[in-house]
Order: C-alpha cells, then structure tokens, then sequence
C-alpha cells in the first residue's frame, strides 16, 4: 500500500523517513541515558 | 489545605470541564459524538493518546518509585516507541480506509458477527471494571492522605467526568485532554524547579544530580537479560513492545482516540508524536521523585510514607516495636546525613574517591533503612491485615502537603484530578461507543436513525459511568489496586491481542476456528489465575499464544470450507 505523503512534517518525506526518526530517537535516548548513568554512577 | 489550594483546585477543574463542554458544542450525529466528525488535527490526537494512558497512578506511583527504586522504571516505556510505529504502518490506515468506529467493528469485516461480539464483550467486561478500579485507586490515596470521605471521592471523580463525557462526547473528552496535560506539565515543571529550590542553599541541581547518581537512583539502563528482573533493556524494548502494542491496537479507550483523526496521516502523525514524548515524559516525571529522594537526604524522612498506618500502628500492642524502629530509622537518617555532606565536601573539592566513598555510605545506609522499614511494614501487616503496606503511591503526596507552597498544592491535587478524568472519559467514551456500535447497533436495532443513535450512546455514557462507579464503591474488598488492575487487564488483553494477531497476520484462519480459540483461551486463562498455575504477567502471553495456536489447529481439523 502506497504511504499517503500528505500530512508529513517538513523534515520528514516520507513515512518511512519519519518511522526511521521515531526508531532513531529511541536509540539516542538510550544511549544518552547510559552515558548520563556512567557519568554520574 | 488551605482556601488557596481549594480556590486552585475547584476553579481548574471547574476551568477544564466549563471549557470542554463549550468547545464541544453541537454535536448532532454519532460520528461527531463518538469520533469528532474525524476531524482533529494530529497535535489533538497525540495528546489525547497521552492523556488517556496517563491515569492519576502515573503521577502518585511514578514520583514514588523514582524515590525508592530510582530511574529504571524508564525502561518499561522503550517498547513503546516501536508499538507506534508498528501501530501507524499496520492498524491505522485498515481502521480509517473500513471507516469503523470502534477495533472491534473491523473482526465482522476479517471473520464475523460471532467474533466482533465475543471480542467486545471480553473488552466491555474487562475496560468496566477496571475503569472503577481506576476511579477507586487514586480517590483512596486522596481520601487517606486529606481525610476526605472515600464514597464521596469516587462518586466526585467519577461523576465529574460524566458531566462533559454525557454532553460533549469525543470532542468535549480531546479539548479537556489538550487542558489537562497542560496543566500536568505545567504543575510537575514546576514541582521539579521547587524540589530543587528546597535543597540546601549551597546544593544545586548537579550536585542532586551527582548525589542521585551515587546513591544508586540514576539507573537508567540495566544492559543484562535477568527473567527475574522486572525492569531492563530487554524487558522494556521486548515485553513493553507487546505490552503496548495490545493496549495500544485493541482497548478501543485509545484506539477511538485516533480514530479521530481528520485524516490517517493525522491519526499517524499523533501516534508518532506519542511514541517520541513519552520516553522524556516518564523520565522527567521519574526525576522529579528522584530529586524528592535526595532532598530527604537532607531532610527528616518518614519511616512509612502512609501517616495513617502508623498512627495506628502507635496506638496498637506493636507501639513498642514500632518505637523501637523509629529510633534505628533516625540514628540511620543521621548518618545519611553525615555522609551526604562530605558527599557535597568531596564534589566541590571535585575528589573522586572522596564522592566514592561517601556514596558506599550512602548505599549501606540506604540499604539498613530499607530493612527497618521492612520491619515496619510487618508490624503494620500484623496489625492490620488489610493495611496498604505499599506506600510508594503516597511518597510524592507527603512531600506536596508537607513542603510545596499552598497553592500549588491545590494545583497538585488538580493534577491528579485531571489525569484521572483524562483516562476515565476515554473509558467511559469507549465503552458507550462499542455498547451502541458493536452490540446495540449490530443485534439490537439494526435499522433507526442517527438522532436515536446519537441518544442511545448518551444513555449508555450514563449506564457504565454509574456502573464504574459502583464498583469503584465497593473496590476496598479487592486488596493492592495496582495487582488487582493488572491482573484484570492480563485476564482479557493477552486472549484480545492473539484475535486481532490472527485477524492481521495470518489470513488463512477463519471466524469459526478463531470464535472457538478465543473462548478455550478465555477459559484456560480465567482458569490459570484461579489454580495459580503461574504468575499472572505471563497470562498476556499465554492467551495470546494459545489463541493463535488453538485457532490454527482448529482451522487444519476443520478446514477452511467450514468458515465459508
């Protein structure tokens, strides 16, 4: 099924390109969670 | 509380519901009544989602458990994220192209009648119920810690909701959700900023940040896979993914949520919204309970939380033992102290072994009051049975009453109030669209107009409100709140899930095998619980599992012609 491109945010052009920031900020959060951890542990 | 507090409180609530209620005016068809008109814009969506799962318990619980198990609470939300998306690519657009109004609609589409109204009645059954537990659990934290009148509570919080849910329906519920989570990260910020403040004049929010960290409260990744262990990576990002997609994809509290969105790239762009928000969301929230640790650092901790279990206990036969406990709990606390300030010494002489040895300090006596609280907490139970002996729900309410300004304690207490209502009118809402959609509707009265449609979902928004009530009235028989709404919910969610798994992935199954599956499951999982043949988490599993596994060798026994 074709993504429908109407309704993107202006730095997204696609869907896929928005699930991939989704899954991308998820990653960083982790990531900046572990170093704040280490940092402070 | 003060007048303040109480003009705070009422006129907030009062603010939110007036508000909702014109901003919701006109609704003349059920599809305005149940979905908006499917016309919200994605921002809208978004923050009803997140309202909806936000209850009360998200902000007593989540500040209480940053205090005593410290951040890796965050790690239950990691699958969350990934559930949105696979939420946006799968669900989303069937949902909008079939035009449903409620999950359950789309299974008469996928197998049949049969299904859709097995499936809604097991999510009508379970949302009920759980929804008075809902209404009961944070109106006993407040009717305990303020000494309101615990029947008046319930019937306060639930009937509030039922005066803009009856009137305005989806709409008047989405602007109420925009009000209410701002009010809930206006008042936390600002919680947070004066925890800070309270902290000893020389002890900025670094300093608390070190303190946290030394004392073991900034656990914010476990990386190693322990089945035991409730909270790491693996658990969050696998069981959490699961956990949510089902909360997420089959209670139609949150699926008539972005239903209503005007397009579905507005209902997608919401969800996506949801699954970026909540990670930060939980951990603000999470620190705000952990700087409310490191302030009783400095500061005399209560040895329980629950200022009404111990009054009793004091005029109890255990008044001794407890005396006893107290004075070990304070020698303790003083030596937490000591070794606090040469913690704060050693950060600003910026020693490192000087801030390593004062946080081993820090963590055995953390540890030594943990065991005469322990010690506490049987002496309650040996008093009283029935007693509450969690007291985490109560850590963040004893530090609002006992050192925020008034004022902003009634804007606390609103706080709980709004995130109640929040997830209350969701439910309620839910529960009034699959009653006339899925039942009424479909086996009912078939044919009738939208006008008598549109009153019947009104009536029916009444009917389970003074029923969520009346079980929220009699809820003080069921024991810890939170066990008895997850072991309502992992009763029905896993067998719900495993149907709309079926209806989704696997296209060869039918309605019969699956109608048939779905109720052997049911049974084996009601009956699981009632031997205790297993911890009743694994229950979402297990009835996920056996549906999709029953289904799939009912469907090879039977063959596909016996679906036709």
């Amino acid at each position: 099924m074709p993504d429908n491109p109407s309704g993107l945010p202006p730095f997204a052009r696609s869907w896929p390109q928005l699930y991939a920031i989704v899954i991308g900020s998820l990653v960083v959060e982790i990531v900046l969670f572990y170093a704040i951890m280490s940092w402070l542990s | 509380m003060s007048v303040l507090d109480w003009s705070v409180l009422v006129l907030t609530l009062l603010g939110v519901i007036t508000y909702g209620i014109y901003r919701s005016r006109g609704s003349r068809s059920m599809d305005d009544y149940l979905l908006a008109g499917q016309s919200l814009p994605w921002y809208h969506v978004g923050l009803s989602v997140m309202a909806t799962q936000a209850s009360a318990i998200t902000f007593l619980s989540a500040p209480g458990q940053g205090f005593a198990d410290g951040m890796r609470f965050v790690q239950f939300y990691f699958g969350l994220p990934l559930a949105m998306v696979v939420l946006s690519v799968t669900f989303v657009p069937i949902f909008h192209k079939l035009k449903v109004f409620t999950a359950y609609e789309f299974l008469e589409n996928r197998f049949d009648v049969r299904v859709r109204t097995l499936t809604s009645g097991l999510f009508l059954l379970q949302r009920g119920l759980s929804t008075g537990l809902s209404i009961y659990a944070p109106a006993i934290i407040l009717s305990t810690i303020l000494g309101w009148n615990i029947y008046w509570t319930n019937l306060l919080m639930g009937g509030m909701v039922l005066l803009y849910t009856v009137t305005g329906g989806t709409k008047a519920i989405s602007y109420t959700h925009l009000q209410q989570m701002a009010i809930v990260t206006f008042a936390m910020v600002v919680a947070g900023f004066l925890t800070v403040r309270l902290l000893p004049a020389d002890v900025g929010f670094m300093d608390a940040l070190h303190v946290a960290g030394k004392a073991g409260r900034m656990n914010l990744i476990d990386l190693k896979f322990d089945a035991n262990s409730r909270y790491n990576i693996w658990s969050g990002l696998i069981g959490g993914f699961f956990l949510q997609l089902s909360y997420f994809g089959t209670d139609q509290s949150q699926v008539g949520r972005y239903l209503t969105g005007e397009s579905i790239g507005q209902s997608r762009l919401g969800l996506l919204m949801n699954g970026l928000l909540k990670v930060p969301m939980q951990f603000l929230i999470l620190l705000v309970g952990v700087l409310v640790f490191v302030f009783y650092q400095y500061n005399p901790t209560p040895t329980f939380f629950n200022k009404q279990e111990t009054d009793k206990l004091k005029q109890s036969q255990y008044a001794g033992a407890y005396q006893v406990a107290e004075i070990k709990h304070q020698n303790l606390a003083a030596q937490r102290q000591r070794a606090v300030a040469d913690m704060q010494v050693a950060l600003d002489a910026d020693d490192e072994a000087g801030q390593n040895a004062a946080g081993a300090v820090l963590r055995q006596t953390d540890d030594a009051l943990k065991t005469v609280k322990a010690d506490v907490v049987k002496l309650i139970e040996q008093n009283n049975p029935a007693a509450d002996t969690n007291d985490v729900n109560y850590v963040f309410l004893r530090f609002v009453l006992d050192y925020l300004p008034h004022g902003l304690i009634g804007l606390l207490i609103a706080v709980i109030f709004s995130a109640s209502m929040g997830s209350i009118a969701a439910a309620y809402n839910s529960l009034a669209s699959t009653t006339v959609v899925d039942v009424y509707k479909r086996l009912v009265r078939r044919e009738a107009d939208d006008a008598h449609y549109l009153q019947a979902s009104r009536w029916a928004t009444v009917g389970w409100g003074v029923f969520c009530i009346v079980v929220a009235q009699f809820a003080n028989q069921l024991g810890s709140m939170i066990e008895a709404v997850n072991i309502l919910g992992s009763l029905f969610y896993g067998v719900i899930l495993g149907v709309f798994v079926v209806a989704f992935y696997v296209k060869s199954i039918g309605g019969r095998a699956t109608f048939w599956a779905t109720l052997i499951a049911e049974v084996f999982v009601v009956l699981s619980w009632y031997l205790d043949l297993t911890a009743f988490l694994w229950l979402n599993v297990i009835g996920c599992l056996l549906v999709v596994g029953i289904a799939w060798v009912l469907e090879m026994a039977m063959g596909r012609n016996a679906n036709a």
